[in-house]
């Protein structure tokens, strides 16, 4: 039950206290370039969860169990983005096999993803926080992908007002979109503080 | 190519200004946003990470310029990372080695390089087509302008957050008995977004889009 | 046959240059190393030595001392014996961490030899509010903890911070983070010089 609590903590933890993209700055770049469409954005926080999961929990593994054993932490950047590449082409295909209507409407996000900052950012920090059991880097792989498509929803959801406000031109487009995730990284900071 | 040796020179020049200016990443082309808005709470680590961005983007591009006639192209995408990656490995151990507080104030953000769009994208625009000192200066100029953003964004961070740039005082703080109240929002994420935002909305109306 | 051929004439630069990166990285690793340790040592001597002045060499104790951690899980700690020039124990110092307000504190705690007084702590890392529980860092709140006894300490919100004893003022605004660093500080100290006792290392005033 302790283990379990202690989870769920972690979790609680990664999507909304430590929220990667308004506390820790990852994924800005598709955070900036997210389309007003809500269920575009979605789609794409779903695609990112996938292979954040995928990936945070393969490479927690890779790390502890074969890198840190043999002494070959300074291969960790280079195994971990490797092994990023590897399940995103992995993603591709399945989803290409299997469900070709999904991997038609994620369209070019798909390979894109390998380029996000929050799957590497993920591995890294997951090292940082010394997490050191298995379930625990799971669910805060999972989180990561959570808080990501959180963020995202919201973003998009303000956009598409944002579109029928009256914006001065010269910070309409990126400007005007950054000054609101100030805003919202100001609000989740209420957040802070939430459990010990 | 009759003429070559007299363009060149200026081919040179404006591909060295473009990423200064007309294409810097981060205020025209959006890339690299995440270490421009993690690491500029401060002057210093600012101007650490510019100078890592520089190195491994001039290694990956000399490199990437050289295997340019190799490449298969559905493999290599996986070759610029892979070497970007060793790059920035490189780069983290030199400085943890030389700079081990900036290291540690960094953080994980030194590995993410590896992620930067901008290094990716330009081996790809740039390295994987041109000649070996075309890719250089393309690489210096990217880089530099790069370096020169987030160094005017963290002096204003750091100028209102605490009063000082790269740890001089500038302003008399109220504890001092001055006047100068310290804006702490500005070293926290709202004030890095805000602040870039801003920043990228003041380029808009000096490159004339406004309203 | 050929469609491993086929692997390997697509795929030969790749393998190539892994190779070379890998032996890149290896060579500048080892090289580099030495350094690289050597900073983390200068800079445990530099925090420590703020704290106990005649310090002049740390030596780790043989095994890591385990203590319970505030959700009940193990943590291994590394102690070290704090030798003056001419080889006496002047203190011991240990790094202590737990959750703080925003995130984690990291902290190098520092006690007398007979591990009866805290020398005082230094912040290795914190994210704490600017202005607010940033001001662990400072002072105010640190010398509070300069020759208080090695025992459980007290957050109080009112007194005197001049006063050593076991109450720590916390600091105005910053309520949780002070109480952080008092927890973290309680906790690992009481535990160290519980498990130090058990194991004979101090207790009877008796050091090598």
């Amino acid at each position: 039950m302790d283990t379990l609590n202690a989870v769920l903590m972690g979790f609680i933890s990664v999507v909304l206290i430590n929220n990667l993209v308004f506390t820790k700055f990852l994924g800005t770049c598709p955070y900036l370039g997210v389309s007003g469409r809500i269920d575009m954005a979605f789609g794409m926080g779903m695609a990112v969860t996938f292979v954040v999961t995928l990936s945070g929990t393969l490479t927690w593994m890779i790390d502890n169990w074969i890198l840190m054993k043999l002494g070959l932490e300074v291969t960790r950047y280079v195994c971990f983005i490797v092994v990023i590449a590897g399940a995103v082409q992995l993603v591709e295909m399945y989803l290409r096999k299997f469900l070709p209507s999904l991997y038609e409407s994620f369209g070019i996000f798909l390979p894109l993803i390998t380029t996000n900052c929050v799957i590497l950012g993920l591995c890294l920090f997951l090292n940082v926080w010394m997490i050191d059991n298995l379930l625990d880097a799971a669910v805060r792989s999972f989180g990561a992908g959570v808080g990501f498509t959180i963020a995202i929803c919201i973003m998009a959801g303000i956009r598409e007002n944002l579109n029928l406000a009256d914006v001065p031109g010269c910070l309409k487009g990126a400007p005007i979109t950054l000054i609101t995730a100030g805003l919202l990284s100001l609000a989740f900071m209420g957040f802070a503080g939430m459990i010990r | 190519m009759s003429n070559s040796s007299e363009a060149k020179p200026a081919l040179y020049s404006q591909t060295l200004l473009a990423g200064l200016w007309r294409e810097n990443p981060t205020m025209r082309l959006l890339l690299g946003m995440c270490p421009t808005l993690a690491v500029t709470a401060a002057v210093k680590p600012a101007l650490t990470m510019g100078c890592c961005v520089i190195f491994v983007l001039v290694c990956s591009n000399i490199i990437v310029s050289l295997m340019r006639n190799l490449l298969k192209p559905h493999l290599r995408i996986l070759m610029f990372t892979l070497t970007i990656a060793a790059f920035v490995t490189i780069a983290d151990l030199l400085l943890k080695a030389y700079q081990p507080d900036m290291s540690e104030t960094l953080g994980p953000y030194v590995p993410l390089i590896i992620v930067n769009c901008i290094i990716i994208c330009r081996a790809e625009a740039c390295a994987s087509k041109n000649g070996l000192v075309i890719s250089i200066i393309d690489a210096v100029g990217m880089g530099v302008g790069f370096t020169v953003t987030l160094c005017v964004l963290a002096s204003i961070r750091e100028l209102l957050a605490t009063g000082a740039i790269f740890e001089i005082q500038m302003l008399p703080l109220v504890k001092d008995g001055g006047w100068f109240v310290k804006w702490a929002a500005m070293g926290m994420p709202v004030g890095a977004f805000i602040t870039l935002g801003l920043m990228l909305g003041l380029v808009n109306i000096v490159t004339g889009k406004k309203a | 046959m050929n469609k491993i051929k086929h692997f390997f004439r697509q795929s030969w630069l790749l393998i190539v240059a892994s190779f070379l990166f890998g032996l890149l990285i290896a060579v500048t690793n080892a090289g580099l190393s030495p350094r690289i340790e050597q900073n983390k040592i200068n800079k445990r001597n530099r925090l420590v030595g703020g704290l106990l002045p005649e310090a002049k060499n740390f030596v780790a104790l043989d095994a890591p001392v385990e203590i319970e951690s505030a959700r009940g899980r193990k943590e291994n700690v590394e102690v070290y014996k704090a030798m003056s020039e001419a080889g006496q124990c002047v203190g011991w110092s240990f790094n202590a961490s737990g959750s703080g307000f925003a995130d984690k504190i990291e902290l190098v705690v520092a006690v007398d030899a007979a591990f009866e007084k805290i020398a005082g702590f230094d912040v290795l890392s914190s994210n704490e509010t600017p202005g607010f529980g940033d001001q662990i860092k400072y002072d105010y709140y640190r010398s509070q903890y300069k020759g208080a006894p090695a025992s459980e300490l007290k957050l109080v919100s009112i007194g005197d911070p001049k006063e050593i004893d076991s109450k720590i003022v916390a600091i105005t605004g910053a309520t949780v983070s002070s109480e952080a660093v008092v927890e973290i500080v309680s906790r690992f100290v009481t535990q160290v010089k519980e498990q130090m006792q058990k194991k004979g290392i101090i207790g009877n005033v008796k050091q090598q």
